[in-house]
């Protein structure tokens, strides 16, 4: 099986690329100008006190066994506890988690389906009024700063018109039998429209574009020529034949945009006051909460890593020649 | 099964480019007859393909049928609404491409792609069409475990048997072969085209063949049109056009060629220069620049296409003294010497 064992080398590069990963966010948190226990030892602690805080978080080890000691517990799920909300950092990453997961996801099917049927759309119109439009008004929304096209989106839908909160995932005091209920609930759903919305607008120009020039190309095919000669239907031709082909690069990016709009998360979240890994992040950097940031980083790398994976793995299953070479 | 199936009458398609637009075809006439095969021949640009697809009315978005007639089983399918003419495409006119590999689908399995036709164009039901899918790959000589794989699985040659196969499916009346086997060794052509043959004559369908090589042409054709810079130079049955070829440019076709048999017939002699731009065509004979035979008259006027022996026609002012003219283009110094 040729195809099990490309996707297992696959999987062992990528445990190589996570490694280099956790190696560098334990480096750059240690090398980083600062005292890292500035933030959790109070001023009025004795010398003692803090020596016997440095020694509980073993920062009075050699940098070397910190390493080990972190990889050991990196393999157990341990990422420490976090200066400022005292309480283990996975705890706390697992919580907003899904937040951010959720926004991503919600962002980037609406982002993906509404760009591939407009770059096909716009592809097969190619050259008309609605195309010449079309595409300058893409690339304006592409250039548009997600955190000034989220102020402006709030300052309109929610300010002005009302229509939608303005931050948060709740209404405040709301509370829910599981995360099951909230994330089903309309609240949820009208709290998540405008930062959803915002990424959306944000992100559709990429699958849009990708898809248009895909399907210029695609259409200039032989094989789109010959189902015209072989007299099928239209719709036939442009859907069965050049979109089915155009969408193979489409499919991937979208793993690949995942990784991507974590980082506008960062951003999107913050302006939404969104309680998502990204705005944790901000506030854990800001606030020198090292072990929370360190974790929060390292949950954004696994997922951009993952999402690498499932690009490939994506792409051999959409494509038979990489399947079945 | 005899008469004429296509009657090409004057075609005339030309590209409109940039500012201008260039007469690829200009003034094509040429018939099929019921049961045979056609070589449409010449060099790349002479515009063999143009007329190719013409017949299906499937051509570039720049290219246009400006004259003539396309008469197929008596209608003029250049006239035609394209609704009916999307009703005759594939169930009676078929196509099989130069490179089956790039006009076959990439993801979809070769049966997929059997089905398509034999299903959204021949109205078949699933299993009727599973069974006629079989019955054309025992036809083109695969076995039929060979439906489940993807075009890159294939080898050139076979792909190339799917091609026919595809093109067979709904039993077409015309099967337009373009360049078949140009992008196959010499071996793998000769049993494609041995395949060709025997499909064409067991179905007695009607095949024009396109393509570059005149070998191919007398290897398999019964009939053969000659075509230079978007005209047809000479037309008639293979024998007569190949053995007493009257137009200089398929004599010197006829020595730039070697013999798709093996048979070494000495040393090949090309013909010097290249086609007209077709943007700006000289006056007169198409081919007069090249032609080491070429009079005044030659550069002034163009040669109509007349009919030397029943069903052999020329379309050169000199047609009259063509025995002359073989014997001194045989000779290798002719051609030399003209540039």
């Amino acid at each position: 099986m040729p195809h099990l064992k490309a996707a297992a080398s696959r999987t062992l590069q990528l445990a190589l690329v996570l490694w280099a990963v956790v190696t560098i966010l334990f480096l750059m948190f240690r090398l980083m100008p600062g005292n890292p226990m500035a933030a959790y030892i109070d001023p009025t602690f004795t010398a003692e006190q803090q020596q016997a805080l440095m020694a509980q978080f073993g920062l009075d080890k050699p940098l070397w066994e910190q390493y080990f000691i972190y990889l050991g517990n990196l393999l157990q799920g341990e990422l420490g506890q976090s200066f400022r909300y005292r309480e283990p950092v996975a705890e706390r990453i697992f919580t907003l988690l899904p937040n951010t997961l959720i926004l991503t996801f919600s962002s980037l099917i609406v982002a993906y389906a509404f760009g591939i049927l407009a770059g096909a759309y716009l592809a097969w119109r190619r050259g008309s009024a609605v195309e010449k439009a079309a595409i300058p008004l893409v690339l304006t929304t592409r250039a548009m700063p997600e955190f000034w096209l989220g102020m402006v989106l709030l300052a309109i839908f929610s300010f002005w018109l009302g229509w939608f909160p303005a931050g948060g995932t709740r209404p405040a005091g709301a509370s829910y039998g599981s995360l099951w209920a909230l994330y089903t609930s309309r609240e949820f759903l009208s709290y998540l429209a405008l930062p959803a919305l915002t990424l959306a607008i944000y992100s559709q120009g990429l699958p849009l574009l990708l898809m248009r020039s895909n399907m210029l190309d695609v259409m200039k095919e032989d094989f789109v020529t010959m189902a015209r000669i072989k007299g099928l239907s239209n719709w036939t031709v442009v859907v069965r034949h050049a979109a089915r082909n155009a969408l193979l690069p489409v499919m991937t990016s979208f793993a690949i945009a995942v990784g991507y709009q974590l980082q506008g998360n960062v951003v999107v979240e913050t302006v939404f006051s969104w309680p998502g890994l990204g705005r944790e992040l901000v506030r854990a950097v800001s606030a020198s909460d090292y072990p929370l940031a360190q974790g929060a980083f390292l949950m954004i790398a696994v997922v951009v890593i993952l999402m690498n994976l499932i690009a490939d793995l994506l792409y051999a299953f959409l494509d038979p020649r990489v399947s079945h070479a | 099964m005899s008469g004429t199936l296509l009657s090409v009458r004057d075609l005339k398609v030309s590209y409109s480019v940039g500012d201008g637009k260039v007469d690829a075809v200009d003034g094509a006439s040429f018939d099929v007859p019921r049961g045979s095969i056609v070589g449409l021949v010449g060099e790349s640009g002479c515009g063999k393909t143009t007329v190719a697809r013409a017949l299906t009315r499937v051509i570039a978005d720049n290219a246009t049928i400006t004259g003539g007639q396309i008469l197929f089983d008596g209608a003029d399918i250049a006239a035609i609404p394209e609704r009916q003419m999307n009703a005759l495409r594939w169930r009676d006119i078929a196509f099989i491409p130069q490179s089956a590999m790039n006009s076959l689908d990439p993801v979809y399995t070769v049966e997929s792609q059997l089905h398509e036709v034999l299903r959204r164009r021949g109205g078949m039901s699933a299993r009727i069409a599973r069974a006629r899918a079989e019955e054309l790959f025992k036809m083109v000589g695969i076995e039929k475990n060979r439906l489940r794989d993807y075009p890159h699985q294939f080898s050139g040659g076979m792909r190339q048997r799917v091609a026919i196969a595809l093109a067979l499916a709904l039993n077409p009346k015309l099967v337009i072969a373009d360049e078949p086997v140009t992008a196959l060794d010499v071996i793998v052509q000769r049993q494609i085209l041995d395949q060709l043959r025997g499909l064409q004559a067991m179905l007695g369908i009607s095949v024009i063949l396109v393509t570059h090589d005149i070998s191919v042409v007398a290897y398999v054709c019964d009939k053969t049109v000659v075509m230079y810079a978007g005209r047809i130079a000479e037309a008639g049955p293979m024998d007569a056009v190949l053995t007493r070829p009257s137009h200089p440019y398929t004599m010197g076709l006829r020595n730039a060629f070697p013999d798709l048999k093996g048979a070494a017939s000495g040393t090949l002699t090309p013909i010097e220069g290249a086609p007209p731009n077709l943007a700006s065509p000289p006056p007169g004979c198409r081919f007069a620049p090249r032609c080491p035979f070429a009079m005044e008259i030659c550069s002034k006027s163009q040669p109509s296409l007349r009919e030397m022996s029943p069903g052999h026609a020329v379309a050169c002012h000199r047609a009259d003294e063509a025995p002359v003219l073989r014997e001194l283009a045989a000779k290798t110094e002719t051609w030399l010497a003209e540039v």
